[in-house]
C-alpha cells in the first residue's frame, strides 16, 4: 500500500547545521535502554560489547557523511594521520562537545593507535569495574569509531579498553598502512 | 548542604544528532530483529516505558515539583519535560469535554531529523518511544494514562499529534504481608 | 551532630540499600527484618498523618523524634523513600537527602544502564559517592 499523501523529503529541507541540543540524561536513559536490550540477546559479555559496537558503528557511518559535507566541504580523508586527527577533533567534538583528549602511536606496532579520552560519556554513570572482564559501554564509541575508518576505506578493528580513562586501541589492515607509505612524500 | 537555586534546569546538554542516529540505529536495529512493524512499535512502547518510569526521578529531583492535581497540570508538566529533555516545545490542544484527554503537537521533533520511511514501513510508528516514556512516567506517580499517535508527518500528515488519555489514578503500594 | 544510619526504599517498599556510619546500638534484628518493621511504621504513619491532618496536607510525614534521636523522612512524588536517622541536633537532613537522590541514587542508579529497578544496590560508584556525601556534610562533620 503506498500513500497518496505527498511526504516531504529528507533534500527539500536543508542540512542541520549541528547546533541544536538535547539533554544528556535523556541521552543517558536511551543508551542504558539499549544496553540493556543488548544484553537480553546475548549471553557474554563480549557478545555485548560487540552489539554495542554494531550500533557505534551505524551512527559513525552516518556521522562521517555528514561531517563531510558540512565541515570538510565534501572532501574526504585519505591520509592516516589525517583521519586519525579528524576522529580525534571533528567527530569527538560534534558527537561530545570536546576533542579526545590524546592520540598516541603504539611503540612497538606500527599498525596499532590509541585515542585517549578521560571520561567517556557513555561511562560517565557507570563504575570503573575492578576486573577487567566487566563491561565496557565505551565499545559504543569505538563502533563509532570503527564505522568511519571502515567506510572511509582505512579497515580497522577499534576496541575499548580501561586504561587511562578510556583507551581505543585501533588496530589498522595491513593494507591500510603499506598505502599510506606510498602516499609519503606526494 | 544545598545552595539556594542549586537546581538548576538541566545544564548539561549534548549535540542532538548523537541522539538523533543513535535512536535511528536502535529503530532500525529492532526492524531487523522484528521484522515485522507492529512488533518494533511494541517494543518501543516498552522500552519507552522503561526509560519513562527512570526519566520521572530525573525530572521530579530536578523541577521539585509535587504530584499533578488534574490532567491539565499533567498536560503542562509533559510539555516542559519535552522542552527539558529534547528542546522542544509541542503544542497542548483538543482537550476532551471532560478533560481528561487532549492532545500534543509537535511541529519540530529532534528525533526525526535525517528520517524518511520507506513505502515498506508505512505502519511503523517511529516515536512510538514516546507513547511508552509517558505511560511510565505517569505510572510513578500514580496516574494510569494511554498514549497513542493520530498524526505523523513522517507519514505525510501536516503535523505530529500524540494524544494523551488518563485512565484512573493508581494506590500507593502496601507493606508486604498486610494486604 | 551526627548521622547514624540511612534505609533506601523503592515505590514498592522494597529494601534498595541499607547504609551505616555511626550506629551505636544494634536492635538484635537482620537488616531484612528491620527493613519490614521501618516500612510498615512508615505506610502507617503516613496513612495517619494524612488522614488526622487538621489542615490541607502537603508534604505529609516528615520526622520525629525521641529524647536521643530523630529519624527523618523524604519520599519523591514517585515513592522512593529515604530514612535518615540522626542524633537531635541536625539541620538540613531533609536538604541532604534530596541531595542524596538528585546527586546519587538517580546519577549512578537510574540512569546507570547495569542498575535495574527493584534490585538491591550493588553499584560501587553509587556507595562511594554516598559516603563522600555524607561525609562531607556538616551534619556528620561536627
Amino acid at each position: 500500500m503506498s500513500s497518496l499523501k505527498l511526504k516531504t523529503t529528507i533534500l527539500d529541507r536543508s542540512i542541520s547545521k549541528g547546533k541544536n541540543e538535547v539533554s544528556l540524561n535523556g541521552f543517558a536513559l536511551l543508551f542504558s535502554e539499549i544496553v540493556q536490550y543488548c544484553q537480553n540477546r546475548v549471553s557474554t559479555v563480549p557478545e555485548l560489547q560487540a552489539k554495542l559496537s554494531e550500533f557505534g558503528q551505524q551512527v559513525g557511518i552516518r556521522m562521517l557523511d555528514l561531517l563531510i559535507v558540512r565541515e570538510k566541504n565534501g572532501k574526504r580523508e585519505i591520509k592516516l594521520l589525517q583521519i586519525l586527527i579528524f576522529i580525534k577533533s571533528t567527530v569527538w567534538k560534534s558527537l561530545f562537545g570536546k576533542e579526545a583528549d590524546k592520540l598516541e602511536h603504539a611503540n612497538d606496532d606500527d599498525h596499532t593507535y590509541y585515542l585517549i579520552e578521560k571520561e567517556s560519556l557513555v561511562n560517565r554513570f557507570i563504575s570503573v569495574p575492578k576486573d577487567k572482564g566487566n563491561l565496557n559501554c565505551a565499545a559504543f564509541s569505538a563502533g563509532i569509531i570503527e564505522g568511519i575508518l571502515n567506510t572511509s576505506n582505512f579497515p580497522a578493528k577499534v576496541t575499548a579498553h580501561w586504561h587511562k580513562g578510556t583507551t581505543y586501541m585501533i588496530k589498522f589492515d595491513e593494507s591500510v598502512i603499506v598505502r599510506d607509505k606510498q602516499l609519503e612524500g606526494r | 548542604m544545598a545552595r539556594p537555586g542549586a537546581r538548576v534546569a538541566d545544564s548539561k546538554k549534548i549535540n542532538s544528532e548523537l541522539f538523533t542516529l543513535t535512536y535511528g540505529a536502535l529503530v532500525s536495529q529492532l526492524l531487523k530483529d522484528y521484522e515485522n512493524a507492529e512488533d518494533v512499535n511494541r517494543q518501543l512502547d516498552r522500552m519507552g516505558y522503561n526509560i519513562g518510569v527512570r526519566i520521572i526521578e530525573d525530572f521530579l529531583a530536578r523541577t521539585s515539583t509535587a504530584r499533578c492535581t488534574d490532567m491539565r497540570d499533567t498536560a503542562e508538566k509533559i510539555q516542559s519535560a519535552f522542552k527539558m529533555y529534547l528542546g522542544v516545545n509541542p503544542t497542548v490542544t483538543s482537550w476532551s469535554p471532560a478533560s481528561d484527554e487532549f492532545s500534543l503537537l509537535f511541529d519540530q521533533n529532534p528525533m526525526t531529523e535525517f528520517v524518511e520511511l520507506p513505502d515498506s514501513c508505512l505502519s511503523l510508528k517511529y516515536c512510538n518511544l514516546f507513547c511508552g516514556i509517558i505511560r511510565g512516567a505517569c505510572e510513578m506517580v500514580q496516574l494510569e494514562v494511554t498514549s497513542w499517535f493520530v498524526q505523523d508527518s513522517l507519514k505525510g500528515d501536516p503535523t505530529t499529534e500524540l494524544r494523551v488519555k488518563f485512565v484512573k489514578k493508581l494506590e500507593d503500594a502496601m507493606p508486604a504481608g498486610e494486604d | 551532630m551526627t548521622i547514624h544510619n540511612l534505609y533506601m526504599f523503592d515505590r514498592h517498599g522494597v529494601l534498595m540499600y541499607y547504609g551505616e556510619w555511626n550506629r551505636k546500638r544494634q536492635s538484635g534484628m537482620t537488616i531484612e527484618e528491620e527493613a519490614k518493621l521501618m516500612y510498615g511504621m512508615l505506610y502507617s504513619i503516613k496513612n495517619f498523618v494524612n488522614k488526622m491532618s487538621p489542615v490541607d496536607v502537603r508534604e505529609g510525614f516528615q520526622c520525629y523524634r525521641t529524647s536521643k534521636y530523630a529519624l527523618n523522612y523524604f519520599e519523591t512524588p514517585s515513592g522512593v523513600k529515604f530514612v535518615m536517622n540522626t542524633d537531635l541536633h541536625s539541620q538540613g537532613v531533609r536538604e541532604l537527602l534530596q541531595q542524596i537522590n538528585s546527586q546519587i541514587y538517580i546519577e549512578y542508579c537510574v540512569k546507570n544502564p547495569a542498575y535495574k529497578s527493584g534490585e538491591t544496590i550493588q553499584c560501587e560508584l553509587f556507595k562511594t559517592k554516598l559516603d563522600e556525601l555524607v561525609k562531607q556534610s556538616p551534619i556528620f562533620k561536627s
